[in-house]
């Protein structure tokens, strides 16, 4: 049984675990920077189903040599596709690290959590209206002790 | 007619241009943008006749498809691009503190948007669209405003784990059928009517979903459009989120033209409409407001695509525009009026043309007669209510619902623009360019009131052929491919 | 050109023509004229009201598939001829000395003047509307028209009144929409006539909704329970003028279009036959209670009033319901019964607004419990009350009483005994707090601060006096209104009452004013014969000159019985005035509110992600469950 899983569907698989890694990766962390890393992850693993999908088991490179024989060739397509998808995705990431090196420096934090929650109180400043949610929160925790 | 390919390669070399001339020359840096977008807007104008009713195909490097990169032009494509270049020379930041590379961004932009209305090839239109991205996260993370930095990296998360989704919906298709060209693919759709097929759909949806401000994937929406500037956040709201409806509009006409489908986008249309309008409803600032009556607008021009066939699409177009006209001048205007509506209290006496244009597009976004917008609420609503499929006819009832509270919120603030004694704070100083297009904007929202007939033609006959996927298929594909159609 | 495209030039021309002179003595004279021009212009149309004819106007616009035209009928020359009148009224009223003081105060005279033409000009729009389109913007016009006459008083309350207006219109305009949908749905077309085929093609159920959808329309407009709460308060806090303008006719566009659409096309012979659940209530008994409800609850929120001009307008609602009641009974007598009141509800309503409009001029307030004695100042304006008064007590001899006077016959002829109970409670109710009104501005004793009080200038008693006359005539000779509304009934199918100059022929019991005016004068005759010249007692004394249980009242404590009013009658009904409507409107914004914030929360999420994947989970879920279902 187990030497019936093609090669094909082994990588395929291994692609959909690695971008279902990634998505998860999205939902659960909290630090901004881990979100781009499962980002990437997930990016890497939507190209990498979509490189598949010019593989052919057994297949050569597809370049047109002299001695051509007829033998099977990869899809050149999706690769040519995947080469382009990957140059956009390091300029989204590279775009990514800047914007987070900006929140670090304006913020002082990654959560995604704490700059979520200042961002709609610097929009809601900017506009002079209460931030969203409860009206009986107040603005900031202040724990025991920290009076002035 | 090959010369239209200038629309994409001019504004993508001058991005490339302007920081290199800037080192030298600020001012001719300065220039070159809007000396592009003006002889695109020439070039729009003058090919406009010598377009067919068939559209044209053009093959770069004369390749014929399925291999080449393909651009196809029609009316319609055409009348995006006239309204791309347009909105950019509007919006276009004169202001002397800009920094050149954001003109560069600007014109990336522009290259991207109009790469994504001509390309027939869906690859192309991945690229394209990743390009239009980047340019957006670049322009919002750009603003002075900190806060973009935030919400522009929220937007980035989104809409980066969107695109990849849209680009696995490709790679199923591209497994499926081996090809990428649209109209290649539009000979084969009994191929993707599958389950596979229907999920590389729902992927590309989502995908472009989050650009068009589709239910559920437009968190970023109302901290995006608050924290930037509101000429940017008219550009974005007015017209690419409407590019991005295209996309999925065309892939939806050619490939996926089924009933289920249609009545996918009916529902997430009318979720558009309630939430959006709901929580615009309990908004307190204009920005935020305006967002989320943007979100409800585009949901609303959903549920008109999600009527089969030439009506739904001429509705929908109709109502693309309209909404352009309308919710890229309220934005416009909002650059003079922001802030809380306690900030804006008696603002009628301080601006009494800015409240009366405000009010204006309000009840021409209402659909008051005699306003476009109720032309085109009218058809709508008629149409839905022809429709053999209850679940039109209680979106019916959803519209007319989601209408109400639009008013109750629309005129809660007008009570505001009234009163009697004036807010303590001065809102802002008036930037009087913005406010000028406002008005234009406004003038041309009246214009078109005589002219309804002839636009509503003209929109007709531009929906019959975007429609028709035989037309695009013959046009495209050489015939050997196209299935033996003359 | 026909008659009725030269009426539209004028009308279009007069619009222009106020909306661009700037110079406020020529607007005035100019406004006026044109009322008395567009009032010449009906009459010469005359031909529409005395036989039933029907001018359809050269102009009509073709869009989208749809053609638009616009028709004069009876039904739309008799609420033209009322519309225009009461325009006249409040232009001449306004265009003297009370408009000096308007703008003294502020106002802007020229723009008050514009909303009065354009509430005009838009309610001919819609009177004259030849199909379902072309109303549903006349509609829409009258709308924004009145919207644009309510913010013009600079008061906090009035545009919060506006505002709510505008919901409610809105409200209104959706389901008016709704309902235009069902009729384009079945036939592809908006005629009148396509209303007829929808009906008779529809379900049980849907012709309920389609109905109630019109109902809900038109019913908003007018005030109708339960949406009765914009009106009062929107109407009170108007300028002057345009107070007694709209409190006289606007919310009348309702009932206009209720006859047009559900019982000219619709027929009250198929309301009939939709029988709801319960016994004995059919679609067309349901909208008499509604009637007969609106009659009751609104009176007796007028009679808790304090303010003149919101007692009036809660008045005005109330009034409604006589109309819709008497056109409800199906029958010749009822039907004219409720479409004369339409016009002596404006004439004296219109009539009354401006008396007190009137006395705010002078005294600077409407509040009851800030006047009181002003019949010795203002002798005249207290005559035009009291004609006012009479009449929308529906007492003979003026108006009020012969519409009145045939809604209840109908109702007892037809063999609705409870309806006649609940119209006769309205009555009392009314009663009561008109003599409140009268009272309390007029009657007791002087206050300090009005003793330099003087009558109101020729400008502003002319149309008074003018509509108080139409009050009287309309009242003493019926007769000059009733081949109107024969004309009307003859056009919207309702049985056509028989009439002569004194009143109307009727089987079972006419009515002949002439003779009732006439004993009734002969009784007052005779009894001032006997009271001056038998008995000859009368001593004339001075105001202040009075007592109370035994005691002489000083001078400085003024003795004016106002506050309080009628404590014994609240003490029995008071637990009523719970306020179960704006419990109910609150309740309907809480639930809004409620859902609208579940949805801000979602659009708050903290991971932008989550939601686009839980997207993409449900949607592929639920394309693999179609298709793994349609493999089965």
């Amino acid at each position: 049984m187990l030497i019936n899983i093609s090669i094909e569907g082994l990588l395929y698989f291994g692609a959909i675990s690695l971008s279902l890694i990634g998505l998860f990766g999205l939902l659960v962390s909290n630090n901004v920077f881990r979100m781009l890393l499962a980002l990437v992850m997930f990016e890497a693993g939507a190209n990498l189903i979509l490189v598949l999908s010019g593989f052919r088991e057994n297949g050569i490179a597809p370049i047109f040599l002299a001695d051509y024989s007829g033998a099977i060739m990869n899809d050149p397509v999706p690769q040519a596709l995947v080469l382009t998808a990957i140059v956009i995705g390091v300029g989204i990431q590279a775009l990514a690290l800047a914007l987070i090196l900006r929140v670090k420096k304006h913020y002082k934090s990654l959560d995604m959590r704490v700059i979520r929650s200042k961002l709609e109180h610097e929009i809601a400043t900017q506009a002079n209206v209460e931030p969203p949610g409860s009206h009986h929160a107040p603005k900031q925790i202040v724990r025991a002790g920290e009076h002035q | 007619m090959n010369h239209l390919i200038l629309l994409v390669v001019l504004p993508l070399l001058s991005a490339f241009i302007i920081p290199v001339v800037a080192k030298h020359s600020l001012t001719i840096s300065r220039l070159i943008g809007p000396v592009v977008l003006v002889f695109i807007l020439a070039l729009v104008v003058l090919s406009w006749n010598s377009v067919g009713s068939n559209g044209f195909a053009i093959f770069l490097g004369g390749f014929l498809p399925p291999v080449g990169i393909v651009f196809y032009i029609d009316h319609f494509s055409l009348m995006l691009s006239g309204l791309i270049a347009g909105m950019l020379l509007i919006v276009w930041p004169w202001n002397s503190y800009v920094a050149p590379r954001q003109y560069s961004l600007y014109m990336l932009l522009t290259a991207a948007s109009f790469g994504l209305v001509l390309s027939a090839d869906l690859f192309n239109l991945y690229v394209f669209y990743e390009l239009l991205a980047v340019a957006t996260y670049g322009l919002i993370a750009r603003q002075k405003n900190p806060a973009a930095a935030v919400a522009a990296l929220r937007y980035l998360f989104v809409s980066a784990t969107g695109s990849a989704m849209l680009l696995l919906g490709i790679a199923i298709i591209y497994t499926l059928t081996g090809t990428l060209n649209i109209a290649h693919l539009a000979t084969m759709t009994d191929q993707l009517h599958g389950l596979a097929g229907l999920s590389a759909f729902a992927l590309i949806v989502i995908g472009a979903g989050v650009k068009a401000e589709m239910f559920l994937l437009n968190t970023w929406v109302p901290e995006v459009y608050s924290t930037i500037e509101t000429p940017l956040a008219a550009l974005l709201a007015g017209l690419i989120s409407k590019l991005a409806t295209v996309l999925i509009i065309r892939v939806l006409l050619m490939l996926f033209q089924q009933s289920e489908v249609l009545q996918m986008l009916l529902v997430v249309g009318v979720f558009g409409v309630i939430s959006g309008e709901m929580v615009a409803w309990r908004a307190k600032d204009m920005l935020r407001m305006l967002s989320f009556s943007s979100i409800a607008q585009l949901g609303m021009i959903f549920i008109a695509f999600s009527i089969a066939g030439e009506v739904g699409l001429w509705i929908g177009l109709a109502m693309m525009l309209h909404h352009l006209l309308v919710k890229g001048g309220l934005f416009l205007l909002a650059d003079k009026m922001q802030g809380s509506f306690d900030n804006l209290r008696g603002y009628a006496k301080r601006s009494a043309m800015a409240v009366a244009i405000f009010i204006i597009f309000i009840l021409s976004l209402l659909g008051i007669p005699p306003f476009p917008g109720f032309w085109i609420k009218l058809m709508l609503i008629l149409n839905l209510a022809e429709q053999n499929n209850t679940l039109y006819h209680y979106a019916i009832g959803f519209i007319l619902l989601a209408t109400v509270i639009e008013a109750a919120y629309l005129f809660k603030l007008v009570r505001y623009l009234f009163q009697d004694e004036e807010a303590a704070t001065i809102v802002s100083t008036p930037k009087s360019l913005t406010f000028w297009y406002a008005q234009i904007f406004a003038l041309v929202l009246l214009v078109s009131l005589a002219f309804i007939s002839p636009i509503s033609n003209r929109l007709k006959d531009m929906a019959s052929q975007v429609a028709n996927p035989d037309i695009y298929i013959n046009t495209i594909l050489p015939s050997h491919l196209s299935g033996g159609n003359p | 050109m026909n008659l009725l495209d030269q009426f539209f030039v004028i009308v279009a021309v007069a619009l222009i023509s106020i909306a661009m002179l700037r110079n406020i003595k020529v607007n005035s004279i100019v406004s006026t004229l044109w009322y008395v021009l567009m009032v010449v212009m009906l009459a010469r149309m005359s031909s529409v009201a005395y036989n039933a004819d029907t001018i359809t106007s050269a102009f009509s616009i073709e869009l989208l598939g749809f053609r638009m035209y616009w028709k004069f009928t009876a039904l739309s020359w008799f609420f033209s001829i009322i519309t225009v009148v009461s325009a006249l009224a409040s232009s001449l009223f306004m265009s003297g000395d009370w408009g000096k003081q308007y703008r003294q105060q502020g106002g802007n005279y020229g723009l008050l003047q514009l909303a009065l033409i354009l509430n005009v000009v838009s309610m001919l729009i819609l009177l004259a509307s030849g199909d379902l389109l072309s109303l549903f913007i006349g509609w829409e016009f009258v709308s924004w028209a009145s919207f644009l006459m309510m913010v013009l008083m600079p008061s906090k309350t009035a545009k919060k009144a506006a505002v709510k207006y505008v919901i409610y219109a809105i409200v209104g305009a959706m389901a008016l929409l709704a309902a235009l949908a069902m009729v384009y749905a079945s036939s592809g077309s908006l005629d009148f006539t396509q209303i007829t085929d929808a009906f008779i093609q529809m379900t049980d159920n849907m012709k309920f909704g389609f109905v109630l959808l019109f109902f809900i329309g038109f019913a908003i407009k007018m005030g109708l329970l339960p949406f009765h709460l914009w009106q009062a308060v929107a109407y009170a806090e108007t300028p002057g003028p345009g107070a007694a303008f709209l409190g006289a006719i606007s919310s009348r566009m309702g009932l206009f279009t209720i006859l047009v659409v559900i019982v000219q096309f619709i027929g009250l012979g198929n309301l009939e036959e939709m029988n709801i659940a319960l016994p004995y209530l059919n679609m067309k008994s349901l909208l008499a209670w509604i009637a007969a409800l609106t009659t009751i609850i609104p009176t007796y929120i007028a009679l808790q009033q304090h303010d003149a001009k919101r007692l009036l307008a809660w008045h005005g609602v109330g009034q409604g319901g006589y109309m819709l009641l008497g056109i409800m009974m199906y029958d010749s007598i009822g039907s004219a019964g409720g479409l004369m009141h339409v016009l002596n509800h404006a004439s004296y309503q219109a009539a009354l607004f401006l008396t007190v409009v009137a006395v705010v001029y002078r005294t600077g307030t409407s509040d009851l419990n800030k006047l009181g004695g002003l019949v010795t100042q203002m002798p005249l304006t207290f005559l035009v009350m009291l004609i006012g008064i009479i009449g929308l007590a529906g007492l003979p001899p003026m108006n009020g009483f012969v519409s009145k006077w045939m809604v209840y016959r109908s109702l007892l002829v037809n063999g609705e005994p409870l309806l006649f109970v609940a119209a006769v409670l309205g009555t009392l109710g009314t009663i009561l707090s008109v003599y409140k009104l009268i009272h309390n501005t007029f009657l007791g004793q002087l206050r300090v601060e009005h003793q330099q009080v003087r009558e109101v200038p020729w400008s502003m008693m002319v149309p008074m006096l003018g509509l108080s006359v139409i009050v009287f005539i309309t009242g003493f000779m019926p007769g000059l209104i009733l081949p109107w509304i024969a004309s009307i009934q003859e056009t919207i199918g309702l049985p056509v009452v028989t009439y002569h100059l004194g009143g109307i022929e009727y089987a079972k019991g006419g009515l002949d004013m002439i003779w009732v005016s006439g004993i009734l004068f002969y009784g007052f005759g005779v009894g001032a014969l006997i009271f001056y010249f038998l008995g000859g007692k009368a001593k004339r004394i001075h105001q202040y000159d009075n007592y109370a249980g035994g005691h002489f009242l000083s001078s400085e404590v003024k003795y004016h019985y106002s506050n309080n009013f009628y404590p014994g009658l609240m003490h029995l009904i008071g637990n009523w005035y719970r306020g179960s409507f704006k419990w109910m409107e609150n309740v309907i914004v809480s639930a809004l509110s409620f859902v609208s914030k579940l949805f801000e929360n979602m659009y708050r999420s903290r991971q932008p992600v989550m939601l686009l994947v839980l997207v993409a989970v449900v949607a592929l879920f639920s394309i693999y469950k179609n298709y793994s279902g349609a493999g089965s």
